[in-house]
């Protein structure tokens, strides 16, 4: 009895790790392309989620629209958003030093997010859903809660489709070309500045979509953008820069390392063997779990 | 306001060159200008004193102390290239290693801050040595693994550091090892301290390291080839900034008494540091100490005067800053006395897709 | 930089002259009675911090429109200053003696433990009197500090309160309990107060554990719980974990027979409207309802209070942030009346000998400035509202048990 105890509460921790994990990806994997794509650090990402969360909430108490069906409208607004930002504002210091970049992310991560205090206030919400607290019986006591079962698909899905959409589409293509060598892509008649611009939107529209699905499973508030933006931070670098499958294995690994760590460890040190991870998997395999040298072969021009 | 008022130039100015560029003084001169700059400063900040509020000296302190951080980070983010993300850890390394070593061992605080300055310093040797084969960005996040993994391990050793609900330095009591220095005595050490680390920042500026930093900065594998033994090196100058930076931290926890995991391991301080030394100019003497009064002050100008808006405005205030000064000021100033363009706009054409 | 070399010898004459600048007292000029306030606008506390607020603005609005306060034959009219401290203590250490330098020696108290512990400090060394609103871990009132007054039960009631309602109201009473706590100072010593009170009163505690402070995901916690099987469960927690507390043991199938009591999440309106019907049955225990007893010459009696809340804020209900914040600020609007003065040293005294009533229940001080004649009330959330249900005496409707039943 015991012992089934044991091995309920493990497979438990393991489904349950998982699907947080692909709701990590989902947040990740924009942060992951941006990055490998135009060498931008992207420290507004996590404000971009929450305002996924806002405009999923507000869509909701306007009409009614349930937070998963919102998921194009969230996409289409937050692409725009995206497209704007880069196109005039971060398309203005590419060249910069790297660091040039972080800070103008840094800074627009506190416009946002200050901005959304002012329009929305402080208040912790979520957009409420029949589903959001229901769960599934699967054998051995273990729980397959709806929602979160919803968002991990969405979240699977949508960074394959992404994975696809690079590799099979003129427009990923040119996406991955520019990425690869800005220089050779213009001489092919690639616009940069637009496909930099495709991208970040591409990317902020997926903030945006996990935003969607975090405020239907759990609670946001402005203060959670450095949250999201930290987990982003780590899952892309788990995975690998860049790649799409990359931020989907990076993200599932976080979900199970604070899954089964939240099991075996005392009190919180949960977080401790997060990060503990990422410093070996970092040390031992620096280019990522599913990195390869792609992008280090980037030319800069 | 008047505080930082009167502190921007008592730090800032000394900075300023809007003479003849360095380039047209004698060489002598060139060495000894910087070094008598920085004791006129350092006297300025002791003169400034006499003007303060004891309220405006905290303020001051304030601003001071991030004049050090800058200035520690970057030795290895600026000069070296190495953007170390989780500096805040061995800021917080040094603060926690102070106020465990002032209330369970009971030393003093003088003898606790080298102790603690030395501990950060071997541990990011320690860390480095691995941590610092990474390169780019792997190795930011790596370091950012370090500092946010520090925060957990103290939030979770709560029968030594008080875990989450902070730890509280004896400062009144008998049993006190130090007595509290006050906020005339917080604003000399931290002047000390940021002189002390500008004066170390001239040093490495001007020595071999400094030069071998900025070959491994520009091409680490050519530096290698030079002969330079970049991971000596490299872990050298990690140390040496995590020193002066726990430094800063143990001189930080004990001004404020009570520390809590969750500041002292802030990533905004962190991201703090990043902003100040780029917007000021990273690989500079000056640049890291202009950033840090210009950011510290405007923010806490910012705030007094608009106290519901002003991150908001500071961020806008970044964007612009950014967008019309992307090399940081003392580049761009540099560059422009050199060649005679002194339109921002100009910069805008050079970094623009 | 030969000029720059000038320009700060320069600064240097400049600095040399004159003499330190002295406080000016801006408090007694032209019949104002100002105040500061140093509090989370911004950062991970902005939204208490607002709450915090809004019974301030309340305070000073009710003030001025009785006329102000009245000190030696005049009537001064209240201003509070407001600044933003971003949640980090060191901010608020550090505006407090920014007001101190603009000659603002009386204070109200920013939100959170970590907060007031920082500026107590700081209120002691400078000789200023702060009336302390939210701060409630009992660790800031055990450093010998003579100038903190805080108007609000210590924190290791938060849990202990809903302990004893339990064994009070509870039919038929639940014999295991386990606590799911926090990690800051606050949590904590409400969690050891209320496994402290559990243990004295029989029951048995199956487990405690322990979850981030902020965090949103608490399913580790939660998973490891299930296997022990407690009757109740208590969450000594903030907002976000007392959401996902709730939210996550449906998903997760954790259902105590007996349901779930929270320290301070169920009375804030958020709570409510981010679970929807999952709220109800939810035990939280609170400073202040409207059935609290007690009345005042400024405010009425608490019900009077709620009605001049919702007046102000377009119909929205108080709940016991805006409460104690505004019980703060009577407090040091009756201090100054007694003392007849704005001398901080004089108003120390005076709020050290209060023995009153008021909308907020009674405001006494032992040494220490804890306000240990206060109560705590434990509130059920009841189709979407919270209700009072314990002290029995002053219940606004009987406790529905199990909680998981409604």
């Amino acid at each position: 009895m015991a012992r089934d105890g044991v091995m309920s509460q493990f497979l438990q921790a393991t489904l349950y790790g998982l699907l947080q994990g692909g709701v990590f990806a989902l947040v990740a994997v924009g942060f992951s392309l941006v990055w490998g794509v135009m060498n931008v650090v992207n420290l507004a990402h996590g404000a971009f989620v929450v305002a996924g969360a806002y405009v999923a909430f507000e869509l909701h108490s306007w009409i009614g629209i349930d937070p998963f069906l919102a998921v194009p409208v969230v996409a289409a607004v937050l692409f725009a958003i995206g497209y704007l930002v880069q196109r005039y504002l971060v398309n203005l210091v590419i060249n910069a030093p790297v660091f040039i970049t972080l800070l103008l992310t840094f800074g627009l991560q506190l416009v946002i997010v200050n901005g959304m205090i002012m329009l929305f206030t402080a208040n912790y919400r979520s957009i409420p859903t029949a589903y959001a607290t229901t769960s599934l019986a699967l054998p051995g006591d273990v729980r397959l809660p709806v929602g979160r079962l919803m968002a991990a698909l969405l979240a699977v899905g949508l960074t394959l489709a992404l994975g696809y959409l690079m590799r099979h589409t003129r427009v990923g293509l040119a996406i991955l070309a520019t990425g690869m060598d800005r220089g050779a892509a213009r001489l092919m008649g690639i616009k940069a500045a637009h496909v930099y611009a495709l991208t970040f939107g591409l990317a902020v529209a997926m903030a945006g979509v996990a935003g969607a699905a975090v405020g239907a499973i759990g609670t946001f508030s402005p203060a959670d953008a450095g949250r999201f933006t930290v987990f982003s931070f780590v899952a892309a670098v788990l995975g690998g820069l860049g790649t799409m499958s990359g931020a989907l294995y990076g993200g599932l690994l976080l979900g199970l390392a604070e899954a089964w760590g939240g099991q075996l460890l005392p009190g919180t040190l949960v977080n401790a063997v997060a990060f503990a991870v990422l410093v070996v998997v970092l040390a031992v395999r620096p280019q990522g779990l599913a990195g390869r040298s792609f992008y280090a072969a980037r030319v800069e021009v | 306001m008047p505080a930082a008022d009167t502190a921007a130039p008592a730090t800032g100015s000394p900075a300023r060159p809007a003479g003849p560029s360095p380039g047209l003084l004698p060489p002598r001169w060139r060495r000894v200008a910087p070094w008598l700059l920085l004791i006129a400063g350092v006297l300025a900040g002791f003169g400034l004193q006499t003007q303060l509020y004891t309220g405006q000296e905290r303020t001051a302190s304030t601003i001071l102390m991030f004049v050090s951080l800058a200035v520690a980070w970057n030795l290895i983010g600026g000069y070296a290239g190495y953007a170390c993300f989780g500096q805040v850890g061995f800021f917080g390394l040094g603060g926690y290693s102070t106020a465990v070593l002032m209330t369970h061992v009971h030393l003093s605080f003088w003898l606790a801050l080298p102790a603690s300055a030395l501990l950060v310093g071997a541990f990011a040797a320690l860390i480095g040595a691995p941590l610092l084969r990474l390169r780019g960005h792997y190795f930011a996040v790596a370091m950012l693994g370090v500092a946010e993994g520090l925060r957990e391990v103290v939030t979770n050793v709560p029968g030594l550091t008080g875990g989450g609900a902070g730890i509280t330095v004896p400062t009144v009591d008998a049993g006190a090892p130090t007595r509290w220095l006050g906020n005339d005595g917080f604003y000399i050490l931290f002047l000390v301290l940021a002189g002390i680390l500008v004066g170390v920042g001239l040093l490495v500026s001007t020595s071999r390291a400094g030069y071998a930093l900025r070959a491994i900065n520009q091409d680490e594998d050519a530096a290698a080839a030079m002969g330079i033994n970049t991971t000596v090196v490299k872990t050298m100058t990690l140390a040496v900034s995590a020193a002066l930076t726990g430094a800063v931290g143990a001189a930080y926890a004990f001004q404020q008494v009570t520390i809590y995991p969750e500041r002292l391991f802030d990533v905004d301080i962190t991201v703090l540091m990043v902003v100040m030394v780029v917007l000021g100019g990273a690989g500079t003497v000056i640049g890291p100490v202009i950033g840090a009064v210009a950011v510290a002050f405007a923010s806490e100008w910012l705030r007094q005067n608009y106290p519901m808006v002003h991150t908001f405005l500071l961020g806008g205030l970044i964007i612009a800053a950014v967008i019309l000064l992307p090399q940081g000021f003392t580049t761009y100033v540099h560059d422009a006395v050199r060649t005679r363009r002194f339109s921002p706009l100009a910069n805008l054409r050079r970094y623009r897709l | 930089m030969r000029s720059a070399a000038v320009a700060s010898v320069l600064m240097l004459v400049a600095a040399g002259c004159g003499s330190k600048g002295e406080a000016t007292n801006s408090a007694g000029k032209t019949g104002t009675l100002t105040v500061g306030a140093s509090l989370s606008l911004t950062g991970s506390l902005a939204r208490e911090g607002t709450l915090t607020k809004e019974g301030y603005e309340v305070c000073q609005d009710v003030v001025n429109s009785k006329g102000g306060v009245s000190v030696g034959g005049k009537k001064l009219t209240l201003q509070i200053q407001y600044q933003d401290d971003t949640s980090a203590p060191d901010t608020a250490g550090q505006l407090v003696d920014q007001f101190n330098d603009k000659g603002v020696r009386l204070i109200l108290g920013p939100y959170g433990s970590a907060t007031t512990a920082s500026t107590a400090a700081v209120v002691e060394r400078n000789g200023q009197v702060m009336v302390d609103s939210s701060g409630a871990d009992d660790s800031i009132f055990t450093k010998g500090y003579k100038r903190t007054f805080a108007v609000l039960a210590p924190a290791t009631e938060y849990a202990a309160s809903m302990v004893q309602a339990i064994y009070d109201l509870a039919n038929p009473r639940p014999r295991t309990l386990a606590f799911v706590s926090a990690d800051d100072g606050f949590s904590k010593t409400a969690t050891q107060g209320g496994v402290d009170k559990a243990k004295q009163l029989g029951f048995t505690v199956v487990d405690t554990e322990y979850v981030p402070n902020g965090t949103s995901d608490v399913s580790a916690a939660l998973t490891k719980l299930k296997g022990k099987n407690p009757d109740v469960i208590l969450g000594s927690a903030h907002l976000a974990e007392g959401v996902a507390i709730v939210k996550q043991s449906k998903e997760l199938g954790v259902t105590p027979p007996g349901g779930f009591a929270e320290t301070v999440a169920p009375p804030t309106p958020d709570f409510v409207q981010t679970l929807g019907p999952a709220a109800n049955g939810v035990l939280g225990s609170t400073q202040w309802t409207v059935k609290t007893k007690g009345s005042d010459s400024w405010f009425g009696s608490a019900p009077d209070y709620a009605a001049t809340f919702k007046a102000k804020f377009s119909g929205r209900d108080p709940e016991y942030h805006g409460a104690e914040a505004t019980a703060a600020c009577l407090v040091l609007v009756l201090g100054v009346q007694k003392a007849g003065s704005t001398d901080p040293d004089k108003v120390r005294d005076a709020i050290a000998g209060l023995d009153e009533q008021s909308f907020f229940g009674p405001l006494k001080f032992s040494p220490n400035g804890e306000n240990l004649t206060k109560a705590m009330a434990v509130i059920q959330i009841q189709n979407g509202k919270p209700v009072t249900v314990w002290p029995k005496d002053s219940s606004e409707a009987a406790m529905t048990w199990p909680g998981t039943a409604s």
